[in-house]
């Protein structure tokens, strides 16, 4: 079956989550993308892991692995002449170009929108920066832990009464992710507004910005109330908490009253339902304290398989605390073909999270691996007319 | 020139509620689409219900602070589906739309006669989606989904957390966001394939789904070594130090991370400490990562002494990555978001004029904004219902009188 993308070629010059992210989106809906990596050394992620054995091997990696999926891979060093000029040769039948080179390093490696413009007017560049490219913090460096924090998410976690726990920040590169995302959206509305126009675009994505836009209920509340989210808040509702069974780690979900009624019931005292103390999601947001202890006495005798069904089944949305081996032994994920195994030359068969969507006409697939560094080079040099040592991309 | 919006005169029927719906169809409404949210007050979306409200005025359904950032530049009808006569004109609306998109539980939609199948017979090249925490197949389709929940079944909370401590959440219903935009990349995927070859099609998007494709490193460190990463706080293996450190005022705190070797050499020049950058204990990541505690001990003792805006401006301009754990407020208030004209200060007619969010990427030629400010209940009922389903205003009039517009 055909993809969504078929036919659309995109160049990445990307490293780590951010732009490979978005690009993956696109390559695996079916668009013909080309990772332009530094030679020698390619993108970051291949230093990154996790590697089998947790031997480091830099087409092992399984960061990379997974991020580049169904793209084709070349080396140029685009910090000399002959680098910037092939991929000017590439960015001339380009549809998009996707990059996350910082803004101080942008006008060195060549990436120069109104250049390419004049090359090929058709073609979207989508920019991705920590803060964006203007404003006074545009020089601004920033890992996930930085623009997750400047974007607000990371003061909202941590422990009610630890004042002394930083704020946490989530696990991975997620300031990446959003930005990945956001820039695959931009940079697809960019491709649809060309159906009009017949003309491209520069699209910028700012990091800071795209963390900032999943604040959820907690930013109105200073423009609405005056009031300032703190992490160290107990929860207003309850429960809405993690508990500990005997077997793992269960998040107990019961605020609507006909959840609370139904919870108290299967812990066999349904009594409580009509006690003052816990008689409201409010009072029991109040009361924490002494629920939590009845709740954790009684979690720690469950198992987390046994609660979660019985819960599902009264329609109380509780969930595992899902362990990375629970998701692989899922007989759920499994009928659905979530993770899908990819044979890697070197690494062997990678098995990794697969559709985050099924799309009934052109459905989400791997085509191929991810590349080696520079496996490609020559192929796809050799498209636009040019030989490969002769742009320097030999790597 | 003028400037045309990506997705203009594209229309967008919105069933969806509380927030991964609503953030997919926000993105649809930045680049230009018409999207209508389809509402009952016989229901009222949760965010409606939610706070915040204005502090000086009473509580009310188009006052919800949560609501009017999420939905903004969308159109709001309302249709009390449990009506046979509501179903029919919203099949009206979705027969003139071009996009559908529902989060209800599975199989709500089909048993309203609102299903694919229905929808597709009406519309040939209809892109319908449906976000749902599970998915519409497998043997857990039918189970319950909350925002929250989705973050621990993830797997995301199994690997977030303090070193030593239980599982912990995000923050915020992170599943939420990322299905929605998952979702948004989607349809817009499906509308370029469609522009090519005239085909619509169906997407099933499992909220729980999207929220895996963001934990690689976890999921294949699982697969390949048959370990997941431990809770291991804000450090990270590849960078040292790297966390959020106390700053100087009331819980005042600072991200910081040292990316490499020369960085922590500019990083100890900083610290009036240049010694530092050669000092054994220090002068390689394998180094660092070995005396990290010690290491984050010399961290504190400079930010602690700082504000956190001083000392990013300090640590930045030595280029080094740095920023204050900002708070609602400071996000509210950063002069830098400001000057990117990020914001956006649109009248509501309940709320007034405050403060919302806008489109986190620019577009340089295209008419990308926050196009009006969210809808209050039901206010484009008559307008949708005329241009959109041709309905004539005693039609009209007669569904108001028997309360299917409620």
């Amino acid at each position: 079956m055909p993809g969504a993308l078929d036919g659309l070629r995109v160049l990445e010059v990307g490293e780590l989550v951010s732009a490979p992210y978005a690009t993956k989106l696109l390559a695996d809906l079916g668009a013909d993308v080309v990772k332009i990596e530094p030679p020698g050394i390619g993108d970051r992620a291949r230093r990154r892991g996790p590697f089998p054995g947790g031997t480091p091997h830099p087409e092992k990696s399984g960061l990379f692995l997974y991020l580049n999926t169904n793209k084709r891979g070349i080396t140029l060093d685009l910090s000399t002449a002959a680098g910037r000029t092939a991929l000017e040769r590439l960015v001339a039948r380009a549809d998009l170009l996707v990059h996350n080179v910082h803004p101080r390093d942008m006008a060195a490696w060549g990436l120069d929108y109104p250049r390419f413009a004049r090359l090929n007017p058709r073609l979207v560049m989508t920019s991705i920066a920590p803060f964006g490219l203007s404003g006074p913090h545009a020089g601004y460096r920033g890992p996930d832990v930085v623009t997750w924090s400047a974007g607000g998410v990371a003061a909202l976690n941590g422990a009610p009464g630890e004042p002394d726990l930083p704020p946490l920040k989530t696990f991975g590169d997620q300031s990446g992710f959003q930005a990945a995302l956001t820039a695959a959206v931009g940079s697809l509305g960019a491709l649809l507004a060309r159906l009009a126009t017949g003309r491209g675009e520069h699209v910028e994505v700012s990091a800071q910005e795209c963390v900032a836009a999943i604040l959820e209920l907690t930013f109105e509340f200073w423009p609405y109330t005056g009031l300032v989210a703190s992490r160290l808040g107990q929860k207003p509702i309850q429960p809405l908490c993690f508990m500990e069974c005997r077997d793992g780690w269960i998040f107990l979900c019961a605020v609507e009253e006909h959840q609370w009624e139904r919870f108290v019931d299967l812990m066999g005292r349904p009594e409580w339902a009509a006690l003052e103390l816990f008689g409201s999601r409010l009072a029991r947001g109040a009361n924490f304290d002494a629920l939590q202890v009845f709740l954790q006495e009684w979690c720690r005798e469950q198992s987390v398989e046994e609660l979660y069904e019985a819960a599902q089944r009264r329609r109380i949305p509780f969930a595992p605390v899902s362990t990375m081996g629970d998701l692989l032994a899922s007989p759920h994920l499994r009928a659905r073909g979530f993770f899908v195994t990819v044979d890697q030359s070197a690494a062997g068969a990678v098995t990794m999270p697969g559709a985050p969507y099924k799309l009934s006409a052109t459905p989400w697939q791997i085509r191929r691996p991810a590349p080696c560094l520079g496996q490609h080079t020559a192929e796809v040099l050799a498209e636009v007319g040019l030989d490969a040592a002769a742009a320097g991309g030999a790597g | 020139m003028v400037r045309r919006a990506p997705l203009a005169g594209l229309r967008v029927a919105d069933f969806t509620w509380v927030w991964a719906g609503p953030f997919c169809t926000l993105q649809l409404a930045h680049l230009g689409a018409e999207v209508i949210r389809i509402e009952t007050a016989t229901r009222l979306c949760v965010t409606r219900l939610l706070p915040p409200y204005p502090r000086d005025m009473e509580p009310g359904p188009n006052r919800s602070g949560y609501f009017n950032q999420y939905n903004q530049g969308k159109k709001s009808i309302t249709l009390d589906l449990k009506r046979p006569e509501a179903v029919a004109v919203a099949r009206r609306l979705c027969a003139a739309s071009d996009v559908v998109v529902e989060n209800f539980a599975a199989g709500v939609m089909e048993r309203m006669g609102l299903g694919y199948d229905v929808l597709r017979a009406l519309r040939p090249d209809v892109v319908m989606i449906a976000l749902s925490g599970y998915g519409a197949t497998g043997p857990d389709r039918d189970k319950v989904s909350y925002g929250p929940a989705q973050v621990p079944l993830s797997g995301l909370s199994s690997v977030t957390g303090y070193r030593g401590w239980p599982p912990m959440h995000v923050g915020i219903s992170y599943g939420d966001p990322t299905g929605g935009l998952h979702g948004a990349v989607a349809i817009l995927a499906a509308l370029l394939h469609r522009a090519r070859t005239g085909e619509g099609q169906y997407i099933d998007l499992s909220q729980w789904e999207s929220s895996m494709t963001v934990l690689p490193e976890a999921i294949v460190s699982w697969t390949m070594n048959g370990v997941a990463p431990p809770r291991d706080g804000n450090r990270d293996p590849h960078m040292a130090p790297h966390g959020i450190f106390r700053a100087a005022g009331d819980d005042r705190w600072i991200a910081v991370a040292i990316e490499d070797d020369a960085a922590w050499a500019r990083f100890a020049r900083c610290l009036g400490r240049p010694e530092l950058a050669d000092d054994a204990r220090f002068a390689t990541l394998v180094a660092r990562k070995r005396h990290e505690d010690e290491l984050e001990a010399l961290v504190t003792e400079w930010t602690g002494t700082r504000t956190p805006e001083e000392a990013t401006v300090r640590l930045q301009e030595a280029g080094i990555a740095a920023f204050t754990a900002a708070t609602n407020r400071d996000v509210a208030e950063d002069p830098h978001l400001a000057a990117r004209e990020f914001f956006v200060e649109l009248p509501h007619p309940e709320v007034g004029v405050r403060r919302h969010i806008g489109v986190p990427w620019r577009m340089a030629a295209s008419d990308c904004r926050v196009r009006r400010p969210a809808p209050c209940l039901g206010a484009d009922t008559d307008q949708v219902l005329r241009e959109a389903c041709g309905c004539s205003e005693a039609e009209i009039a007669d569904l108001r009188a028997r309360q299917v517009l409620a």
